[in-house]
């Protein structure tokens, strides 16, 4: 059949043999280099001193690059629909992997227990969850769906679609206190769903209201006494008045911003910045936008942020062209994390949004996170390959 | 199947329905709902890319805005808190050797343990390591450590420990570099992190008091206080170096660091050993004597000079009080607390520590009394005045200028031939010299013999002198015979031992110096300082008449109570007395050469208001002399010349043996004491009829202090009593009375039959 079309559609060059999408292969090899690239730059100072090695993280992220590689490649060939079959199973290890943060085999690492230790090498089960969600969302809808039309907008079907994926935002939030990773699963199931269904308003009503609370919060926030409230208030006070905060806790996000507004249009110049210099503590974590921004200027940023936006549309031109319900939700999914992750790092970076832990997807340094990113890539390439 | 109708599905959304013709009821339903869902995604999936370039566009215009308005307030933060104002590189200020290589002063690299909590705390994993370290490494309490960490977390500048030496700091250093690399592998180990060591050069003395006043002492500033440390300032001092940070072209900065020069080190010619024997019985002589008449020391102020005649050499240079150079503050061994917070109360507190750490033997100007008979003497030989075959008369006394001066004895010394005159020390005899040779002749070898003038000896302190002399204006007869026999004038010990190693060393003034050599960092020769001969003060031949003749003085006459046991000597003692002139208050001194044929060192002791009942007594320095002198000839393996009878071999024994205890040779001294009262040559004559001026000199009444203090601004000067800046009028009174060089008006030697 595909044969078929082939022959009958001889315009395509892409076409010719395989019609994987090479644009994303590029754009994502490109980004992962320049994230390696980065990587050295902003954490050879620290790594220097606290390591005696310059290239400490950098080698470390190496490694789960090469990883992450196999992983991709390894995707690009495994029959993608195999993984309709995991949906329930993807959620239950998801579920079983964030609770054992708590276990024994968990590790606790600046008050906050993210990782677990299994053996070899230690993750965050939070990016397990996040590919998870994707995988169960994209599956439990195709089901929803070829059993009838309107089944996922009764308020059972929607139940059977959201209630797992918020469940395990509530135990990574509960559990892990990760806020981020909690709001992203969310998102990246609020976002399947808002494609597989043709209604709007309720996702307007939905959006509006969490504008309403959220503009609730801050102003709430902004008039009262924070001192010795929790810490998301105490940093959504921060974001509000950094200056006002500037030695403890807007210390990183004032910091940042010093790093994006020096860097100006053409930056500081590849390793010139200074921010990295202690300022900026492990830059190469969430903040190493700011530092991308001091050192290649706003040239560089937007350049990057191209490069993001390059990713995402190639991933909704494929979704699109997927006529393969489950495979096109995938692909979906993992364009919403993408888009989500990137917007809430600049966003946080920029002192747009209160500061919360969020990762830039294959430039900051972390082994899970990239491992499962460039999972994601081996799957929605794999899905390419069978689009139109 | 499912793939079969996906395909057929999707070439249907773009092709024609109407070409499918056998689908069935459901089939058609399926299509559709698929066709509608596709038309849904397409425009979910626009309306989310269009939500998501919306969200990227509003970012770009945060990061656009933000580089735009901000981009100069921002650059000049970071600026502001980067470090890359310049940090000093210490260096280290060179040491000060002995002759031998012997450490006098050297500074010493040391550390501060700072504790930075805020680094240390980045990740938490690394307080316990960190702590334990710092608690194992340094012996400190691991709970209060903790206790501060707890308490001030974002502490940056907490130091722990301060000025402890490398070998402490290093196992600390050691455990870090362990610790750390086995962490690289464990993350969860956590690392050793946020303790850094402030570096520090501190001074140290290792023989705390030995040569206090030579040395000098330095503070943590690198600035010279006194002796060689003030005078050698700029040698022993390196450069700096910097760690400093700029900002380029780019504005971007840049680091760079320029290592510190260190300074150079000072060869001296000191010898601790000698200078240490010499210390020794300038104490016991103290130890003997405090208390004796007067409630204090065992005199004012004691000096010894021994110099290497044959170039200028200082060997040794001792005086008393001494003080610890590691704590030149402390007074406590001299004065009770409550003296000392008087002092800081009325602002003397200064003044008395200004006095103790000034150099006595080359900062304080006395008369130099008898001693200075040998640089009359040689004076009238040099110039033929004196020839050596004449003989005096003297009656105790003589009128000179319608003064009527008298002679150490009462009675006369009878007739005195030139050598008997100078064993006997005989003032008459040398006044009549006197006037044989002439006030020409003697202001001319008062010129000579540098005497009035600095020495430049190589260390700070030495004052101007030139005004302490006679001058042709105020030299009249009088003046011409006191000066004879060493009153009137005042002196530096230094210019004393200066003057007497040429008259001596075959007439070559060398310019006595303390540093022989200047070395780097590396030990690599910067600078030999070759001895300097000057001039040449009298003939050799007269050297040679004048060694025999001081021989004969310590040999016959009234020096013999300084000749070690086993050797030949040469010298001259000395009894100067105080203004004012009323025979309580001397100065004894003794200065000599050894061996007697080939001299090698001269030594000179002074002894300002010994602590006694009767000062007048040159056996008070005779005695530090000969003990000295019994330690030091053999050291510097000069070989005994001299018969020693048992006793006298008994004592070298006894003192030799003891040079630790140093008890006998206390019994010694002390027996000289007694036997010295016949050999005291008291300058002046008996004061018979003082004048009431003595009484009311208050300059007398100071007591504490009746030499000239050099004022360290102007280098001038000044009367201790006035305060202000000494002024010699010689042209008063003229032709009346001695010139009292404290121009109190005292009148000194009243002419009286």
């Amino acid at each position: 059949m595909a044969r078929q079309l082939v022959a009958k559609q001889p315009v395509k060059f892409r076409s010719s043999k395989h019609n994987m999408d090479y644009v994303l292969l590029t754009v994502v090899l490109f980004l992962v280099g320049f994230g390696l690239l980065m990587i050295y730059s902003v954490s050879s100072y620290e790594a220097g001193i606290d390591y005696g090695d310059s290239a400490y993280y950098l080698k470390n992220q190496a490694q789960n690059t090469v990883i992450g590689f196999v992983a991709l490649f390894i995707m690009i060939k495994f029959p993608y629909r195999e993984l309709q079959r995991l949906d329930v199973l993807a959620m239950i290890v998801s579920a079983i992997l964030i609770v054992l943060v708590k276990s024994p085999i968990g590790i606790t690492r600046n008050g906050a227990s993210r990782w677990i230790d299994v053996g070899i090498t230690t993750f965050q089960p939070a990016e397990v969850a996040k590919i998870g969600v994707i995988i169960y969302l994209a599956s439990i809808i195709q089901r929803l769906e070829s059993l009838g039309k309107n089944i996922i907008r009764t308020p059972k079907g929607l139940a059977i679609v959201l209630v797992p994926p918020t469940i395990i935002a509530g135990l990574v939030y509960v559990l892990t206190s990760n806020l981020s990773s909690a709001i992203i699963i969310m998102g990246i199931a609020v976002a399947m769903v808002f494609v597989a269904v043709p209604d709007y308003k309720w996702f307007v009503a939905a959006g509006v209201t969490v504008l309403a609370a959220a503009t609730a919060l801050i102003t709430y926030v902004a008039n009262a006494d924070t001192t010795g409230s929790n810490f998301r208030l105490g940093r959504i006070a921060a974001w509000l008045h950094p200056e006002a905060y500037s030695t403890d806790k807007a210390f990183q996000t004032l910091q940042a911003l010093y790093a994006i507004g020096s860097g100006g249009i053409w930056g500081k110049g590849l390793g010139q910045s200074m921010q990295k210099r202690g300022f900026l503590p492990e830059a190469q974590n969430d903040m190493i936008f700011s530092i991308i921004c001091e050192e290649l200027g706003l040239f560089g940023a937007l350049a990057i942020i191209l490069l993001f936006v390059v990713l995402i549309w190639s991933c909704m031109v494929i979704a699109n062209k997927t006529v393969d319900r489950f495979g096109a939700l995938l692909v979906v999914g993992v364009m919403a994390h993408y888009a989500i992750q990137v917007i809430l790092n600049i966003a946080v970076v920029t002192n747009t949004i209160p500061n919360t832990g969020i990762t830039l997807p294959f430039i900051s340094y972390g082994g899970t996170s990239t491992l499962f990113l460039l999972t994601e890539i081996g799957i929605v390439l794999n899905v390419s390959k069978n689009c139109r | 199947m499912a793939d079969r109708s996906r395909n057929s599905s999707r070439s249907s959304i773009h092709k024609n329905n109407t070409s499918k013709r056998n689908t069935k009821t459901d089939r058609r339903i399926k299509r559709k709902q698929r066709i509608n869902q596709n038309k849904v995604k397409s425009m979910k999936l626009a309306v989310m890319m269009l939500i998501i370039l919306l969200a990227f566009t509003g970012l770009g215009g945060r990061l656009y805005c933000l580089a735009r308005d901000n981009r100069n307030d921002y650059q000049k933060k970071i600026l502001s808190q980067q470090r890359y104002d310049s940090k000093t590189l210490p260096f280290k200020r060179g040491s000060i050797l002995d002759a031998n290589g012997t450490i006098l002063a050297a500074s010493e690299k040391v550390y501060n343990v700072v504790l930075d909590c805020k680094v240390m705390l980045s990740d938490e994993k690394n307080e316990d390591p960190t702590l334990t370290a710092l608690a194992e490494c340094f012996g400190l309490d691991q709970s209060e450590l903790r206790k501060y960490v707890a308490d001030n977390p974002n502490s940056q500048y907490y130091v722990l420990k301060r000025r402890i030496p490398y070998e402490e700091m290093s196992p600390f250093l050691d455990r870090k570099n362990e610790h750390n690399a086995a962490a690289a592998k464990n993350k969860d180990m956590g690392i050793i992190n946020g303790v850094w060591f402030e570096e520090e050069y501190i001074r140290r003395y290792p023989n705390n008091t030995l040569a206090c006043d030579v040395i000098g002492f330095t503070g943590t500033d690198n600035n010279g206080t006194y002796g060689l440390e003030e005078y050698y300032n700029d040698i022993l001092n390196g450069t700096n170096g910097r760690e400093y940070g700029y900002l380029n072209d780019d504005a971007a900065l840049e680091r760079k660091t320029i290592a510190a020069a260190d300074g150079y080190t000072l060869v001296s010619t000191i010898d601790a050993n000698i200078q240490a024997i010499c210390e020794k019985y300038i104490k016991q002589f103290n130890a003997e004597h405090v208390d004796e008449e007067r409630e204090g020391l065992g005199a004012y102020n004691i000096g010894l000079i021994i110099q290497n005649c044959n170039n200028g050499d200082i060997m040794a240079m001792a005086s008393y009080p001494d003080f610890d150079l590691n704590n030149p503050k402390d007074l406590s061994a001299y004065y009770t607390e409550e003296q000392i917070a008087q002092m800081e109360a009325d602002s003397t507190y200064y003044d008395t520590l200004n006095s103790l750490w000034r150099n006595f033997c080359i900062s304080d100007t006395y008369e130099p009394g008898s001693t200075a008979k040998a640089i009359t003497l040689a004076a009238g030989l040099e110039t033929g005045r004196i020839v050596g075959n004449e003989t005096y008369d003297c009656g105790g006394l003589l009128e000179v200028g319608g003064h009527k001066i008298k002679c150490n004895v009462k009675g006369g010394h009878g007739t005195l031939d030139v050598s008997g005159s100078l064993e006997m020390s005989c003032n008459v005899a040398f006044m009549k010299m006197g006037e044989a040779i002439g006030v020409k002749n003697t202001l001319q070898f008062e010129q000579i013999f540098n005497i009035g003038l600095k020495t430049n000896i190589d260390l700070a302190g030495e004052p101007k002198t030139a005004n302490l002399v006679y001058n042709e204006k105020s030299m009249k007869s009088a003046e011409l015979a006191t000066a004879s026999f060493g009153q009137g004038y005042n002196v530096t010990m230094i210019e004393m031992v200066a003057a007497f190693s040429s008259i001596i060393n075959g007439g070559y003034y060398y310019e006595p110096h303390m540093v022989s050599k200047i070395v780097n960092s590396n030990g690599d020769t910067i600078k030999n300082i070759e001895p300097r001969v000057l001039k040449q003060t009298i003939s050799s031949t007269t050297s040679e008449q004048m060694r025999q003749y001081l021989y004969a003085t310590v040999a016959e006459g009234t020096g013999k109570s300084a000749r070690p046991a086993g050797y030949a000597i040469g010298g001259k003692t000395g009894t100067a007395e105080m203004v004012p002139r009323d025979k309580v208050n001397y100065v004894v001194s003794f200065i000599g050469f050894a061996p007697a044929d080939d001299p090698q060192i001269v030594i000179y002791c002074v002894i300002d208001r010994p602590n006694a009942k009767d000062q007048a007594h040159a056996t008070y320095a005779t005695g530090i002399v000969k003990n000295v002198l019994t330690e030091v000839l053999p050291y510097l393996h000069i070989a005994k010349t001299e018969e020693m009878t048992i006793a006298e071999q008994a004592e070298v024994d006894n003192l030799l043996g003891n040079i630790v205890q140093g008890d006998a040779s206390g019994e010694a001294s002390s027996e000289e004491g007694g036997e010295g009262a016949q050999d005291s040559d008291a300058a002046s004559g008996d004061q018979e009829n003082g004048q009431p001026g003595a009484d009311d000199g208050t300059s007398g009444e100071s007591g504490g202090r009746p030499f000239y203090v050099v004022d360290p601004n102007t280098g001038e000067l000044i009367d201790p009593v006035t305060g202000k800046t000494a002024e010699m009028d010689y042209s008063m009174d003229e032709g009346d009375d001695l010139p009292d060089p404290a121009g109190g008006g005292a009148p000194v030697e009243p002419a009286q039959e």
